[in-house]
């Protein structure tokens, strides 16, 4: 069951198109993330289905519910969602004040919203600061009592736009241990908007790349080990990407050749292709082995870069530079320097392929 | 100079025996500038609501012309309502001239502006923001606008005490359509206008004080109401 369903979402301000072409379903329960760079309309995409703004085009569904009819719907719809904005806004009054807002606009009873304000407070490590002015706390603080003050009104669908974007180590990791408890719990859906690849993949079953338009949505594995386009695999640091012209060889083999370069996938491919290798699936050694991997590259080290246990090696192989890493022994053992002829080696399966 | 220090020997004098008639004339000039800013209050902050959240052609203009309203002189207002409730007039038939009513009417409309213009000054003064984390909350309409309201209420409250402050302070408006009648329509600064063309000066002097302590009074009143 789909509890939120985004179907051909278009937003305009103006002539300058925010999102384009948007379809979207979200599970019930998940963790979904929302990633892309600065400006790549995350918020606008929140924004709208919290119905704080009309889609230029296209439709919500909340719930089997389609969110563009009346302002009764509408008020009903988001009284069952939460949001909480980047930059925390406070209610003038107490900590106590602002999180028993949601509850008292609901008409809760008095001895509710008192239980409820202070175990939600509590989850957050604020029980002591009830009776504390709002405007007084710092930015983590206030970035938490935020979340106290969505989380009471127990919504179905939580938003979050960039939940810990500018917060001190302490409140950072107390809120993204709170998203994994919720996350344990199943019981509330998320969709969180971040620009920080890794706490995404920590954060999210599921994760969206998003810039204006959405360009790949699977697992965070997904995402990492097979991006399905430049822009995502630009994004999310994807190196060793080749274009070339594949052919496909047979069943399960698809040739790409690129100059001097021949590679081998275990994907199918076709025409014109990015093929990508991640560097921790290369091997290196200074002779030619024979062993099962398809693809044997020769090249010569023209960078070594030290970074602790692991060293970086760009290798250049015809026109191409390959990023390789190895561990700080493999590499004094081998005595590496730069201009050493090397042999790159990876399995086909090793090699990704997209468009 | 003697006449100031005499003037404070007569208003403590006044205040300390309870003067029947300062008493009288005081009551009613608190009774008329109170139920002036009631009513302003009541329609000049809704309706400056109104012109705040809604959005139409000529806004700009409305609420130049609201603040140009804070000026206008007291007498203009006074000569306006007037013409509305003199036996010639539209509201003639009501026989509001030289009444403690028509006073209030006409108080009304001449601190409205303030109302209303500093009203659109303290909403658009709240964050944009406001609306939105209200409406996210689960808020409707009418708890989003009320949430608004009270994050400037200090603000609004200002509007409030600078409407109360104009009308008790103005003669205009209180002369011509009150007309200073004795035991009817006659308020402080009338009353302060009249004994000093006669003379009098400790009595205006003393009448003077009385009316900054009833403005001080109800100022630290509506203090004490705003920090709740």
């Amino acid at each position: 069951m789909y509890l939120l369903e985004i179907k051909d979402l278009n937003k305009k301000y103006g002539n300058k198109k925010i999102l384009e072409n948007i379809n979207l379903k979200v599970k019930t329960g998940i963790n979904l993330g929302l990633i892309g760079p600065t400006g790549c309309g995350k918020t606008t995409l929140l924004r709208l289905i919290d119905l704080l703004e009309n889609p230029t085009s296209g439709k919500i569904i909340f719930d089997g519910i389609n969110t563009s009819y009346s302002k009764k719907d509408k008020l009903q719809i988001r009284r069952r969602m939460g949001m909480v904005f980047q930059k925390p806004l406070t209610f003038k009054g107490t900590v106590f004040h602002n999180v028993a807002y949601g509850l008292k606009i609901r008409g809760e009873n008095k001895d509710q919203v008192q239980e409820k304000v202070y175990r939600n407070l509590e989850l957050l490590g604020m029980d002591e600061y009830a009776e504390r002015n709002a405007a007084s706390l710092s930015g983590g603080e206030t970035q938490r009592m935020a979340l106290a003050r969505v989380l009471v009104t127990e919504p179905d669908l939580l938003l979050l736009d960039e939940p810990t974007s500018n917060l001190d180590p302490l409140s950072r990791e107390k809120i993204e241990e709170l998203i994994l408890q919720l996350k344990k719990e199943n019981k509330t859906t998320i969709i969180m908007t971040t620009h920080d690849l890794i706490q995404g993949q920590q954060l999210s079953d599921e994760i969206v790349i998003l810039n204006h338009k959405i360009f790949q949505i699977g697992k965070p594995e997904e995402i990492f080990r097979k991006p399905q386009n430049q822009f995502v695999a630009d994004f999310v640091g994807v190196k060793n990407v080749i274009q070339g012209q594949a052919i496909l060889t047979s069943e399960k083999l698809t040739m790409i050749k690129k100059g001097n370069i021949t590679l081998y996938s275990s994907e199918k491919g076709n025409g014109k292709v990015f093929a990508s290798i991640r560097p921790e699936d290369i091997s290196l050694s200074l002779e030619k082995l024979d062993n099962s991997s398809l693809n044997k590259l020769k090249g010569n080290v023209i960078q070594i870069e030290d970074v602790g246990a692991i060293i970086h090696l760009k290798v250049k192989v015809d026109s191409e530079i390959f990023t390789v890493y190895m561990t700080r022994k493999s590499f004094l053992d081998m005595n590496i320097s730069i201009g050493e002829t090397l042999w790159l080696e990876f399995k086909a399966t090793g090699v990704h392929l997209f468009q | 100079m003697s006449e100031i220090i005499e003037g404070i020997y007569q208003a403590i004098n006044l205040i300390l025996t309870l003067n029947p008639e300062m008493l009288e004339i005081t009551l009613r000039t608190i009774y008329i500038s109170l139920s002036s800013t009631l009513f302003a209050t009541i329609i000049g902050v809704p309706l400056g609501g109104l012109i705040n959240f809604k959005t139409f052609k000529g806004k700009r203009g409305l609420v130049n012309i609201i603040q140009t309203l804070y000026s206008v002189p007291t007498v203009l207002v006074g000569l306006f309502v007037f013409l509305l409730i003199s036996r010639a007039g539209i509201l003639g038939e009501l026989n509001l001239l030289f009444t403690p009513t028509g006073m209030i009417l006409c108080q009304t409309i001449l601190i409205m502006p303030i109302l209303v213009g500093f009203t659109i000054n303290a909403l658009s003064g709240v964050e944009k923001n406001i609306e939105d984390l209200a409406m996210s909350l689960g808020a409707n309409q009418f708890q989003t606008i009320y949430t608004i309201m009270k994050e400037a209420k200090y603000a609004l409250m200002g509007a409030v005490i600078l409407g109360f402050g104009r009308a008790i302070s103005e003669v205009g408006v209180a002369l011509l359509i009150g007309g200073n009648i004795r035991g009817f329509t006659r308020v402080i600064t009338t009353t302060i206008s009249l004994e000093t063309s006669r003379g009098n000066i400790a009595l205006s002097v003393a009448l003077g004080i009385i009316l900054m302590l009833i403005a001080l009074v109800i100022n630290l009143i509506l203090n004490i109401i705003q920090e709740k």
